[in-house]
């Protein structure tokens, strides 16, 4: 496989993104799916769209097929515009260049596996033996090689999926788009598939955007994310910054379980580079700006994981309560620990330990940078 | 004559001049022209017929187009018979009752469309109609003479009765013992016949006749009688007598001889009653058709339809059985000749004609209609 | 390098104009009509008023008979369509798939030859039937065919089928885990069926519903037949009698068949209304494999309800058809010298007849394959395209249905008469004709199979660099294949079975079977027309085999 794809000329300076979305408007009628998004993927990185069904990231990423003709914006492959409403350019999806993997597979029914997978270079009229050639080593690089023969109503759904993805790559597009090509599949697969997706991607070197839901999926599998709300985006990050520094409270919440604690600025308490934030209760807990301006009211973000109990009271002096403890859940790898922090409910995450008795009096206690402070305006 | 000769050049004219010169009535403009036309040529024999049309060139235009009211059956078997005589002019019909052929026809002239050689109809308010309108072709045929002029247009060459279809009273021998049978026109209004007896729709021209005639003998109260019958009506004579031979029907008020001859020789259990007062009788009548697509075998067929052959295909054709108004006509295939029934016909055809609204009118309500 | 016109928007277009052409220009002048008080042998009208729709009112008799035919035949069609359709996709009777296939020979027999055959077989006086009930010692008549009942009996039987194919659709695409789920919870059967199946499909139901009764109120042999002896008429056959008289009421014949626009309009503004307020969408367009109910014994009985239905609707009619013709004069206990072969002499020597056979081949063979081009084009325009404005194609296409065809094929005289290429009375305007009238039909059946389909295996194509002409003939056409097939054969069924647009429209040149065997049960026996109705079958039925066997063939060799 070659280590460049095509279209993405190699470049030693900052490269060109390969693919840039701008200002990108579709609405179905009146009704808004995307509301103005932008966002740029550099040659063979591979972004995710990530949000909650609705969010319109779907709808994104088949505007940049070609599926769908945006209301407004700009989309440029390679620099050149493949859609513009400024300048009334719409390139259709065959001449684009990119290649796609479907959520239903798509696997033609009336074909064979090997039929399917080298339709794309039968449309590019490459030559018997190549095509023989191409497929077979595509087939074979999704463990598929000995299936060739077989119709698609023989295989079952991780097989489709093969199928779906040495289809999709083996005419050497340059960009290749997912649209939750894994949401079909039961859930051990979907974790094996997942590392061959992510270990194929590398190996071709192809640019890659990626949609989905799920977020264990997008942290693992991208090298940057794009979290999307209501047709627009709501942040974008690699998968750390998303993780760790989520902007919003719906990123903080959607981008696994995270404790929202509201409060209003203490600047008189503020020390050491640190943000004071007092709840309505009168509980004082220390935070990290990381770079966002604190207004009069405020909320932080805290994960689940970055909550620490113990019995005895640990050593410091910030950011540690006597608490009472709910209950207790096992869930095999950790232990899920409800708590009542003074009038307010907050959950932490430990791993596996001893069961504690619901009503016992422990401590919690959570590291300031673990703190982190949200944009206001953006619940 | 020239329109008629460049009859595509004229067509051509109509179309380019769109749909406001299609609204246009469609002209007489073969009135003038036929001194012309008919004398031109000197008859010519053929077969045991004269006739003024070009025989060669009728064969040459190949082609007979034929509207006519008769039933499916009736009408192939008159194709089927100038067919025989002249095999080398195909032939092809459109058959539909009296009253749906001529809006056919109507509109067809009305949006410059002339695809008609001959027609035929079963009542001549339309036929005066259509001469008025100058439908017909001026055409006087050498055969004419043998024709008294009360069976000719008025002048002649634009139509004539090719036969009359007389029709008295039929009934089934089954359902109807011969001495209840009605004797008279009078007696089909007996209340016992309600709703098992039938009659004919408003489009037929007989029955226009038959509701004329006896109008003006027994006053306008006898069809006010008749309704109270609820009688059924149909489209055609077969239809009458096919429901008669079942007893679906026990009685018609209009049964056509002809008819009753087909189903009697078929074994059907029908008689057939002829009223002191005569029989109803409505004019067949042909005519060739102006700016026809085949000029030559049009006029031929009305030659043939005149003659004494064809009127003899006419009159013994199981399907047909006209009477013939020849005046040298044989004997009917039953024996009899049209001359020794009392026939029955509007004594002033043009205060017939002028009735005609008002039967349709009456007749159609009666029917529900 | 990228074009805000793509071909393929030129070819959508290009289609919706024609349909648009097709539909529209027929209704321009047919609606001139309507409202033309002036004297009506000049063209264009001098007058326009309302005079024509108020003369309606001297008319309610045949409205109501209409509304009255119309809806117990639909009620009746529902009723059996319905029984049918549960019987034959949701209960282990024996030979279900036999009788699934079975179920389509009814629409094919046509309702005229329905009519012709339940007139001879229930007629008060000569129907087989009451004869035999006389000779049984029964009085008067057992049966009678020419009443309202008698009317939307033959009608729901040979019009109706189409009730079972919509029914027996929907019973099928209903997910059976959803009566699993109340079954589950602890529901009765019968509570299931009351609270989840029948809620479920009611609006399937409906969407038939009013789909029959379109058909039934554009219904015409079937009224002209059992209807006329009674004097019993309804608005087709009015009209019938309207413009078959001198001078035509083609005015007031014109307003009779726009007034049902507002009928049909209503109906289905009624209908959006139940389904937008219930918004089921649980039934989809995927086919799941039924739960068959074990019925037990019942299952015999649920066989011979089924062969009563066959029997009545296929092997009774013909049977009695094929008993009249070989008769002079039919009766139920003929006399030896009352058989004869001469009605089939005679029907195989009619000209007219075997031109008419002939040509109704070749125009259903044309109709079938311009049909389904056109019509699939339509379809993925409408159902697959986004373009804008397919809703309102939608709305022109589906036109056609609303209207008789009889009263249609009004406007299309009118309108083909002036129209300066010369295809008045030929061949060619009962083509146009037929792809008018099968608009919706066909493009509703093409919908169907499209709309199984999932959408991204074309998209899929599409991502792998093929060009929309190169994808439908490798993707989508291939996929289609067999559902389009299964349409072609319904509009070539539709059109040889076509009676109210042809009767008006045919010329001297180019006659068409089905209104010539009217024209043959109006002006000769009815036994002559038994055995033409038979031929008529038979020659369909072979051409239908034949076709089908091609078909076939050409499918195989093409997948392998």
């Amino acid at each position: 496989m070659p280590a460049s794809p095509q279209g993405s000329p190699p470049s030693l300076s900052t490269p060109r993104p390969h693919i840039e979305v701008e200002g990108l408007e579709l609405y179905y009628g009146s009704v808004p799916a995307v509301r103005g998004v932008n966002f740029n993927v550099m040659p063979g990185e591979q972004l995710t769209l990530l949000g909650p069904s609705g969010c319109g990231k779907t709808t994104t990423l088949r505007a940049v097929a070609g599926l769908e003709q945006p209301t407004a914006g700009e989309i440029r492959i390679d620099g050149l515009p493949v859609f513009s409403s400024a300048r009334k350019i719409n390139v259709r999806a065959e001449k684009r260049g990119l290649s796609m993997v479907f959520q239903s597979y798509a696997i033609w029914p009336h074909m064979t596996v090997f039929d399917n997978v080298a339709y794309g270079l039968q449309v590019r009229k490459v030559g018997g033996p190549e095509i023989k050639d191409k497929v077979d080593r595509a087939l074979e690089m999704v463990q598929m090689r000995e299936f060739g023969g077989r119709r698609a109503s023989q295989l079952s759904g991780g097989q489709q999926q093969r199928v779906a993805l040495a289809r999709a790559f083996v005419f050497q597009p340059s960009v290749l788009l997912f649209d939750e090509p894994l949401s079909n599949l039961d859930a051990k697969l979907r974790a094996d598939m997942r590392i061959e997706l992510r270990d194929l991607q590398h190996r071709l070197g192809i640019t890659s955007l990626y949609v989905t839901h799920d977020l264990e999926e997008a942290l693992a599998m991208s090298d940057r994310i794009v979290v999307m709300r209501d047709g627009l985006v709501e942040q974008t990050g690699t998968p750390d910054e998303i993780y760790s520094l989520p902007h919003s409270e719906f990123v903080a919440d959607f981008i696994g379980s995270a404790n929202l604690i509201r409060g209003h600025h203490r600047p008189d308490l503020d020390c050491d580079g640190l943000t004071a934030l007092e709840t309505a209760t009168g509980q004082l807990i220390y935070g990290m700006a990381y770079g966002r301006k604190a207004g009069p009211e405020m909320t932080v973000s805290v994960r689940t994981v970055h909550l620490r109990i113990s019995q005895e009271r640990p050593a410091g002096e910030r950011n540690v309560w006597p608490v009472k403890i709910e209950k207790t859940v096992f869930q095999g790898d950790f232990s899920q620990i409800h708590l009542y922090w003074g009038d307010q409910r907050l959950v932490a995450r430990c791993a596996a330990m001893e069961p504690i008795a619901a009503g016992r009096d422990v401590y919690m206690a959570v590291e300031p940078r673990r703190v982190v402070l949200l944009s206001p305006g953006n619940r | 004559m020239a329109e008629l000769r460049h009859g595509n050049l004229t067509r051509r004219r109509m179309l380019k001049a769109g749909t406001g010169a299609i609204a246009l009535p469609f002209l007489g403009i073969a009135a003038p022209n036929l001194l012309a036309q008919g004398v031109s040529k000197s008859p010519t024999n053929v077969l045991d017929f004269t006739t003024n049309a070009d025989v060669a060139k009728a064969e040459q235009e190949g082609q007979l187009v034929f509207y006519c009211h008769e039933n499916e059956a009736g009408t192939a078997g008159i194709m089927e018979g100038f067919n025989k005589d002249f095999p080398k002019i195909k032939t092809s019909y459109v058959r539909a009752q009296t009253g749906a052929l001529y809006n056919k026809i109507l509109s067809e002239r009305a949006a410059g469309r002339f695809d008609v050689d001959v027609i035929q109809l079963s009542d001549i308010a339309p036929a005066f109609d259509f001469r008025r309108k100058g439908g017909y072709e001026h055409y006087v045929s050498p055969e004419s003479s043998a024709y008294k002029k009360d069976h000719l247009s008025e002048p002649n060459g634009y139509f004539f009765w090719t036969g009359v279809d007389p029709a008295g009273i039929a009934y089934n021998s089954e359902k109807v013992a011969v001495s209840d049978a009605p004797k008279g026109w009078k007696d089909i209004l007996d209340p016992r016949w309600k709703g098992k007896i039938s009659c004919k729709i408003s489009a037929s021209g007989l029955q226009f006749v038959q509701w004329y005639t006896l109008r003006k003998i027994y006053g306008d109260g006898y069809w006010k009688e008749f309704a109270k019958l609820q009688p059924r009506a149909f489209d055609s004579r077969v239809q009458l007598f096919d429901r008669l031979s079942k007893g679906d029907d026990m009685i018609t008020a209009i049964g056509e001889y002809p008819a009753y001859f087909l189903f009697k020789s078929k074994g059907a259990k029908v008689e057939f009653v002829a009223p002191p007062d005569g029989l109803v009788s409505t004019p067949l009548v042909v005519g060739a058709v102006s700016r026809a697509p085949h000029p030559e075998a049009s006029k031929l067929f009305v030659d043939w339809a005149m003659s004494k052959r064809g009127q003899a295909w006419y009159q013994s054709n199981p399907n047909l059985y006209y009477g013939s108004v020849r005046t040298d006509a044989p004997a009917m295939p039953t024996g009899v000749k049209l001359s020794d029934f009392k026939l029955l016909y509007p004594s002033d055809w043009d205060e017939y004609a002028s009735q005609s609204a008002t039967f349709l009118k009456e007749w159609n309500s009666m029917l529900g209609l | 390098m990228g074009s805000w016109f793509s071909a393929q928007k030129v070819a959508g277009y290009g289609v919706a104009a024609i349909a648009a052409v097709l539909v529209l220009y027929p209704v321009y002048f047919l609606l001139q009509a309507a409202f033309d008080v002036g004297d009506p042998q000049i063209r264009p009208p001098t007058a326009y008023g309302l005079d024509n729709f108020s003369s309606l009112l001297q008319y309610p008799q045949i409205m109501l008979n209409t509304l009255m035919v119309s809806l117990a035949a639909t009620v009746m069609a529902l009723m059996f369509g319905s029984l049918m359709a549960w019987i034959l996709t949701r209960t282990n009777v024996p030979g279900r798939r036999l009788f699934e296939q079975l179920m389509a020979v009814p629409y094919y027999l046509t309702p005229l030859l329905g009519a012709l055959a339940w007139s001879l077989l229930g007629q008060p006086e000569s129907g087989f039937i009451n004869g035999i009930w006389r000779a049984f010692g029964g009085e008067g008549h057992l049966i009678d065919i020419n009443t309202p009942y008698g009317i939307a009996w033959v009608m729901a039987l040979f019009e109706g089928s189409v009730a079972f194919v919509m029914i027996a659709a929907l019973m099928k695409s209903m997910d059976p885990s959803l009566e699993e789920a109340s079954q589950v919870i602890g529901a009765s059967r019968i509570r299931t069926i009351m609270q989840i199946t029948l809620p479920l499909v009611t609006p399937g139901i409906l969407g038939a519903a009013i789909f029959v009764f379109a058909e039934m109120l554009g219904s015409f042999a079937v009224a002209l037949v059992l209807g006329l002896p009674t004097r019993y008429y309804v608005i087709t056959t009015a009209i019938y009698q309207m413009i078959q008289q001198y001078p035509p009421k083609i005015q007031v014949a014109a307003a009779m068949g726009a007034s049902l626009f507002a009928v049909m309009w209503a109906m289905l503004y009624a209908y959006r209304r139940v389904v937008i307020s219930g918004s089921y969408v649980t039934i989809t367009g995927k086919a799941f494999r039924p739960r068959l109910l074990d019925v037990g014994r019942l299952r015999y009985v649920l066989l011979s309800i089924c062969l009563l239905y066959l029997f009545v609707a296929v092997i009774l009619p013909l049977g009695t058809l094929f008993f009249a013709s070989l008769q002079k004069i039919a009766v139920v206990f003929p006399t030896a010298e009352n058989f004869t072969l001469d009605n089939f002499r005679t029907a195989m020597a009619m000209n007219a007849v075997r031109s008419a056979l002939s040509n109704s081949l070749l125009l259903a063979f044309g109709t079938a394959t311009i049909g389904i081009v056109l019509m699939g084009l339509l379809a993925w325009l409408i159902y697959r395209s986004r373009l804008p404005g397919s809703g309102l194609i939608e709305y022109i296409v589906m036109f056609p249905q609303a209207v008789p065809r009889l009263v249609f094929a009004f406007g299309l005289m009118w309108a083909w008469v002036v129209f300066p290429i010369p295809i008045y009375a030929t061949l060619w305007l009962l083509l146009i004709a037929y792809l008018t009238v099968f608009l919706p039909l066909g493009v509703r059946t093409i919908a169907g199979v499209i709309l199984q389909i999932d959408k991204s295996l074309e998209e899929c194509a599409q991502m792998c660099g093929a060009s929309w002409a190169f994808r439908a003939r490798t993707v989508t056409i291939p996929l289609l294949r067999p559902g389009l097939v299964a349409a072609w054969l319904l509009l070539f069924i539709a059109s040889v079975r076509e009676l109210g647009a042809s009767i008006l429209l045919m010329g001297p040149h180019s006659k068409v079977i089905t209104p010539s065997i009217v024209e043959s049960w109006f002006g000769t026996s009815s036994e002559l027309t038994a055995a033409l109705a038979l031929i008529q079958t038979l020659v369909v039925a072979l051409a239908i085999i034949v076709l089908v066997v091609v078909t076939r063939r050409v499918g195989a060799l093409s997948v392998d």
